[in-house]
């Protein structure tokens, strides 16, 4: 049941569906003007355009419209589709783990709340993909952040010890968590226990405190990262990156 | 001159908070980055420079004596066992170094942990621990009494 069955579906015979629709529309809002307030808080976006002017004062050969081509289907290809700067192949690997399944369950979660709120008969991909997105979040996150994270592996501390870096991967986690433990009991315990209403209203603050707090979390990366990765491409393409130039020599001989 | 970590670069990937032999790289607690928390204490040995995959980690002078505006850059190339110094003074001119690093493939070296532990009779031993395998010969010279 809980894999073929759409939560929604079974929560709007409590709440209407235009209520969810409304909090979906708004948590999407919350986080297009808090990537707007944190690009101006950082001065990321000024950072940026620096840079930008930067290397193009310093290029050394002006690139095409093919090539600037080539290299976003490379960052997109790289970078954004399978994590690729990351040097550790566990890092990688819980990241994409994170990255896929978050976009799984959000798109499952659109998808249900707006074009099958009180359908009895959801497709049954949908309610699959939200409960294995939720696991692969689960999963790549309970990863990096029991065995991941620099400060609990590199520096000893106890993995309870939060920082505010750990707002967005904590709010993540525990959204996705009680999001699915509410969908636990509803197909259980049935939609009007007490218990699902619990894991609901925490379901929903943890989902809040996740789109809600993207000035103040590391949200927002997930938009700098594609634009960074690409800039990075451009300048070693472009000869205006400030790297040496990589030696002819080859010392390893064993 | 110190070290310090550019955060748009670094990944937080936590090595060079692992190899700082003082111990002052740390991971910032609000962007999950590395950073040098007290650059006095740096003993400039450049460890988490080379050891950086994603050469976020510049040095960079007292700004007491050395005026900013000049930028130390590296990249360091495993494959090819070098590091490669980039030095761009403050009137411009340029300047470009590499050195070699190692002569054998990176990660060949085995870590203490890979070793067999030494038992107590080893203490007895002239020789260091792993000795004379690790040196890749037979038996090492002794004196003749030590031989005894």
């Amino acid at each position: 049941m809980l894999f073929v069955t759409n939560p929604f579906a079974l929560l709007a015979e409590s709440i209407p569906p235009l209520f969810m629709q409304c909090y979906i529309a708004l948590m999407i809002l919350a986080v297009a003007v808090g990537t707007l307030i944190d690009l101006a808080h950082k001065g990321s976006a000024r950072y940026f355009a620096l840079r930008r002017q930067k290397s193009k004062a310093a290029a050394q050969k002006q690139l095409g419209i093919g090539e600037l081509v080539v290299l976003a289907i490379r960052t997109l290809g790289t970078e954004v589709a399978t994590s690729g700067e990351f040097c550790k192949w566990a890092r990688r690997l819980s990241h994409l783990l994170m990255y896929y399944g978050f976009v799984i369950y959000l798109v499952a979660t659109v998808l249900m709340a707006f074009a099958y709120p009180k359908a009895a008969h959801t497709p049954v991909i949908l309610a699959t993909a939200w409960n294995i997105g939720a696991l692969m979040v689960l999963a790549g996150g309970g990863w990096f952040f029991f065995r991941l994270r620099v400060d609990v592996v590199q520096e000893r501390h106890s993995p309870f010890h939060l920082v505010r870096a750990d707002l967005f991967i904590g709010s993540l986690l525990a959204s996705v968590a009680f999001g699915l433990g509410w969908h636990l009991a509803q197909t259980t315990a049935g939609n009007e226990a007490g218990l699902t209403w619990i894991l609901f209203g925490l379901y929903l603050f943890f989902s809040t405190l996740l789109f809600v707090s993207v000035p103040w979390s590391k949200f927002a990366h997930m938009f700098y990262k594609p634009a960074a990765a690409f800039q990075k491409r451009l300048e070693e393409a472009n000869g205006s990156s400030d790297l040496p130039r990589p030696s002819n020599a080859r010392y390893i001989v064993r | 001159m110190p070290t310090f970590t550019d955060m748009t670069k670094c990944d937080g990937c936590g090595e060079c908070v692992d190899i700082c032999p003082s111990d002052i790289m740390h991971i910032d607690p609000v962007y999950r980055r590395s950073y040098n928390i007290e650059p006095n204490f740096c003993w400039e040995c450049y460890s988490c420079v080379k050891a950086c995959p994603q050469h976020a980690i510049d040095v960079r002078g007292y700004a007491d004596f050395a005026p900013l505006g000049h930028k130390v850059r590296v990249l360091r190339e495993k494959e090819k066992g070098c590091v490669s110094w980039k030095i761009t003074y403050r009137d411009g001119r340029v300047k470009e170094f590499t050195f070699p690093i190692r002569t054998t493939a990176w990660g060949s070296i085995k870590a203490p942990d890979d070793y067999d532990p030494p038992d107590a009779e080893s203490l007895r031993s002239p020789l260091l621990a792993h000795e004379p395998a690790a040196l890749k010969v037979a038996a090492l010279p002794a004196l003749a009494a030590a031989a005894k």
